[in-house]
């Protein structure tokens, strides 16, 4: 079959597209109608990002929500963790984050958050994939329809306090760091200021904070998008740059000298600092890095791995009972202790806390941390194509161990190859890792080559 | 009980009961469907009547209208001729009315208006219906998304322009009782008693989005609920009721009366050709003969038209502007040149208060004036397909045999010297309508006899 640009997708991640003549409002509606007939009247919080398609896209979801009996409670520009510790903590059915994440700007996406403000499970979302698709939604009468209230004011306090628990603030704010910030212009440029200022007392130098305007770079924060926020650390003398992405769920970190870390070293740091504190579970993608087993090894904790997808982490850290987790190479921590969501601000909080505690720089923190070679890539994606390549690369690499939960990942002494399918892109995406740099990319190399 | 799942897409626009008949797929493929349509450039202009479910239309609406690239204006809750005013204030592209007028509150209606806030010609609302069914609408690309914005002067706006119209001054020596119904009304007229010191003595006031105080028809019936038997004990001048959108106007005189809904047209005929320069009266086939009476006192003509504001908008467009002394129905929906020939409950009003005021007379020393018709009107449930038959036997009846003037241009209208009746389907409801109409004393017999016809057949 011919490979198609999917420029829609609606499936078990949610709906996902360019708008305009993909995600239309009436799709948005339609979904949001299947979210509140799942999850029944009540109260359902409601909040988007700041790209400009979200402001109709959020009127979209809150005609279908209110449709299907739902009380609106719209908490307007706000990070996806806050919106979700809103939903959990005021007893809502349920929420909606207008958001397309990391996405370009012309995408936009529904991201469902169930009772609990955690993003819905498999069988959660196969059942309102099927509500959604059989049509048949709740609809509500004229007396039955509940309207919209503004809780925008109240949403804030209640993510920041709850992370503020977990650090000596009081310690953070003597400390005066000064910090570089880039919000990318997106939900973290209404909160993150007030927070690194007023909560933590940083002398803050920030860039694209303003959520009137576009996004100034490319939206995923990654070491190769935030040139603009290291040159910010090196010229401003901060000790810390922060990235974030338009929702402000992802976290990128620059250290003193404007390198911005590996994102999985970001999560080892973070995981290092939760560790030493309390000793227990830590859950990670397949395709984080190593360095993370290298950590809780430290401390005598076990590691476990989940196919890809936050969610995935979500359902595995509550069944283990984990301290902590995330996704490394995408930037997400997740700390239960304030919520089982990707918190950049649970990560920024945790990190000067760390600053602060062993009075080191964060390259040195950092270089404190094993390291690994790592190689990403894509190859574009047949359909029907997986089932020869993955056999073969199987039998090319006889000494791995094969892990077969998301696509295939191969394990070696030294190192490891994973490759899966990409569930928002028509791509498969291959991540290798090593000791060593020349084997990293002999491995790359040989890989890229049997996909052909 | 379930209310019954209604939905009538038409020319006229979408209308329905929310939830089993009206849904929010509905509101925004339709709202899609008419921003595809505007070919002006500029905003659209929005707003509704209290109705809970107007806030989910308002959402679904907006949607639409940023998502095809256009602005929205949103007035928020304000009575239609408030929409239309807006609209061609701010040069908009057009706007819509989101509220089910007459309705009772389960219902909610979409009113689309052109450039100027005018209702759309039969052509313009054909091509809207092409587009939704088609459903291949003009969606704007992301970075082309539009922006909507607030707007709370709607109403002080609207009110410079009566200004300009009516002598506030002079208006504000009456006394006037007000049932606004927990509609839109209320809002508006709270203002002008702030602005200009009038008095009007507002009954249900309070904007309801779930129960109205009693069913929102502007007629004789609903005049005499709680409006009618107040007017004495407060000593005013005249009531006055209006629709949940404030577009339809009934009254009581000053005596407590209850006036006929057919009378406020005929009213407004005889204030107004006199004024000229408009000589003819436009209305529909089933409105009180009182108006060709009228218009004969002032040398005009009444122009029939079928049932419908599409039909009088049509026939509208077939004369000049100046022509046109006003438009109506006999449901107190009355269109004044003045104010753009759009229904306009508040402009009526204040039209009938500086009549009185200019005629020195009391309003029921004016109504008395008039010779009397006696209007009965029935109503029937459709339940079959035998509608030609019905006509035809009941043409052969008294068109054939008792020697009435036939008009079949809307169901059966026969017309004698001093009586005439007309048999109609509804357009907006599943029902037959029997209007009957005498001078002097009421038809009975013949009101009955139809009543009867109609009852075997529809």
């Amino acid at each position: 079959m011919a490979r198609r640009e999917h420029n829609l997708k609606i499936g078990v991640s949610g709906i996902r597209g360019v708008v305009g003549d993909f995600l239309t409002p009436g799709l948005a509606a339609a979904f949001a109608q299947a979210f509140a007939t799942y999850v029944g009247a009540g109260r359902v919080v409601l909040g988007r990002d700041t790209r400009g398609s979200g402001p109709m896209i959020e009127h979209a979801v809150a005609c279908g929500l209110m449709a299907s009996g739902c009380e609106v409670v719209r908490v307007g520009v706000l990070p996806t963790p806050t919106i979700q510790i809103y939903v959990g903590a005021t007893g809502a059915r349920g929420g909606i984050a207008v958001t397309a994440s990391h996405n370009p700007p012309e995408y936009n996406a529904l991201k469902l958050f169930n009772v609990e403000g955690l993003f819905f499970n498999h069988y959660e979302r196969a059942e309102l994939l099927d509500i959604y698709h059989q049509s048949v939604f709740t609809q509500a009468e004229n007396a039955q329809i509940q309207g919209q209230r503004d809780e925008s004011g109240a949403a804030p306090r209640v993510h920041l306090d709850r992370v503020l628990r977990h650090v000596d603030a009081e310690a953070i704010r003597r400390a005066n760091f000064r910090v570089a910030l880039d919000a990318v212009n997106g939900a973290g440029a209404v909160l993150t200021p007030g927070f690194l200022r007023e909560d933590l007392g940083c002398d803050l130098r920030a860039i694209a904070i303003d959520p009137t305007q576009p996004f100034p770079r490319e939206a995923e924060p990654r070491p190769d998008t935030l040139g603009d926020l290291s040159r910010l650390v090196a010229e401003s003398g901060a000790v810390i740059g922060f990235g974030q992405d338009p929702d402000g769920d992802r976290l990128a970190v620059a250290d003193e000298t404007g390198r911005v870390l590996d994102n999985d070293d970001v999560l080892a740091l973070v995981t290092d600092a939760v560790l030493a504190r309390t000793p227990g579970n830590v859950v990670v993608n397949l395709t984080t890095s190593s360095v993370i087993d290298d950590v809780a090894t430290w401390h005598g904790c076990r590691v476990f791995r989940t196919p890809v997808g936050e969610a995935n982490v979500v359902e595995t850290m509550l069944a283990v009972d984990a301290v902590i987790g995330g996704e490394g190479s995408n930037g997400g921590i997740i700390f239960p202790g304030v919520h089982l969501c990707r918190d950049s601000y649970t990560g920024m909080a945790f990190l000067l806390a760390r600053l602060v505690e062993t009075g080191l720089k964060v390259s040195a923190l950092a270089a404190r941390l094993p390291r690994y070679y790592r190689r990403a890539g894509k190859a574009p994606f047949a359909h029907g194509r997986l089932g020869a390549v993955l056999p073969r690369l199987e039998e090319h690499f006889t000494a791995a161990a094969a892990d077969r939960s998301d696509g295939l990942k191969l394990s070696f002494e030294d190192g490891w190859v994973h490759l899966r399918a990409s569930n928002t892109e028509p791509l498969l995406r291959v991540a290798v890792e090593s000791r060593t740099e020349s084997r990293a990319d002999a491995l790359y190399r040989e890989v890229m080559e049997l996909l052909g | 009980m379930s209310p019954r799942p209604f939905l009538r897409v038409s020319p006229v626009g979408l209308r329905g009961v929310v939830g089993p008949g009206l849904t929010a797929a509905h509101v925004l493929d339709f709202a899609a469907a008419f921003a595809t349509l505007l070919e002006k450039p500029g905003p659209v202009v929005l707003g509704r009547d209290p109705r809970a479910s107007g806030v989910m239309i308002r959402e679904g609406v907006v949607a639409s209208l940023l998502a095809c690239g256009r602005d929205a204006i949103d007035l928020g809750i304000v009575p239609t001729p408030v929409i239309q005013h807006a609209i061609s204030r701010l040069d908009a592209a057009g706007g819509i009315s989101i509220g089910a007028s007459h309705n009772t509150a389960e219902w909610n209606a979409l009113k689309f208006l052109g450039p100027g806030g005018s209702y759309l010609s039969s052509a313009e609302a054909d091509e809207l219906l092409d587009i939704y069914h088609l459903r291949k609408f003009a969606f704007a690309p992301w970075d082309r998304v539009g922006q909507l914005r607030l707007v709370s002067d709607g109403i002080d706006r609207y009110l410079d322009t009566l200004a300009e119209v009516y002598d506030f001054a002079a208006l504000s020596r009456f006394r006037v009782v007000v049932d606004c119904c927990n509609g839109t009304s209320a809002l508006l007229l709270r203002r002008i008693n702030e602005r200009f010191g009038t008095t009007f003595v507002l009954i249900n006031e309070k904007l309801e989005g779930v129960r109205f105080a009693h069913d929102p028809a502007t007629t004789r019936d609903t005049v005499g609920l709680q409006l009618a038997p107040l007017v004495r004990p407060l000593n005013a001048d005249a009531g006055f009721l209006f629709d949940v959108d404030s577009d339809r106007v009934a009254l009581a005189d000053e005596t407590g009366e209850a006036v006929s809904e057919e009378l406020v047209l005929a009213l407004l005929a005889d204030y107004l050709l006199p004024r000229g320069p408009g000589k003819i009266v436009v209305t529909n086939l089933s409105t009180t003969a009182l108006v060709d009476w009228v218009a004969e006192q002032h040398g005009g003509r009444v122009v029939r038209a079928r049932v419908g504001r599409q039909a009088a908008i049509d026939a509208l467009a077939g004369y000049r502007p100046e022509q046109i002394a006003l438009a109506g129905e006999g449901t107190g929906a009355v269109m004044l040149p003045r104010f753009r020939f759009i229904y306009d409950g508040i402009a009526a009003m204040l039209a009938v208060l500086s009549m009185i005021h200019e005629r020195g007379q009391t309003l029921s020393q004016i109504l008395g004036s008039y010779p009397r018709y006696t209007i009965l009107k029935g109503v029937v449930p459709l339940k079959t397909q035998r509608i030609p038959a019905l006509l035809m036997r009941l043409r052969d009846r008294y068109a054939e045999r008792e020697g009435g003037a036939a008009d079949t241009s809307d169901g059966l209208r026969v017309a004698w010297e001093d009586r005439w009746f007309h048999v109609r389907v509804s357009q907006t409801e599943p029902i037959v309508r029997v209007i009957c109409e005498q001078r002097g004393e009421a038809p009975e017999e013949l009101f009955a006899a139809l009543m009867d016809e109609v009852r075997r057949l529809a």
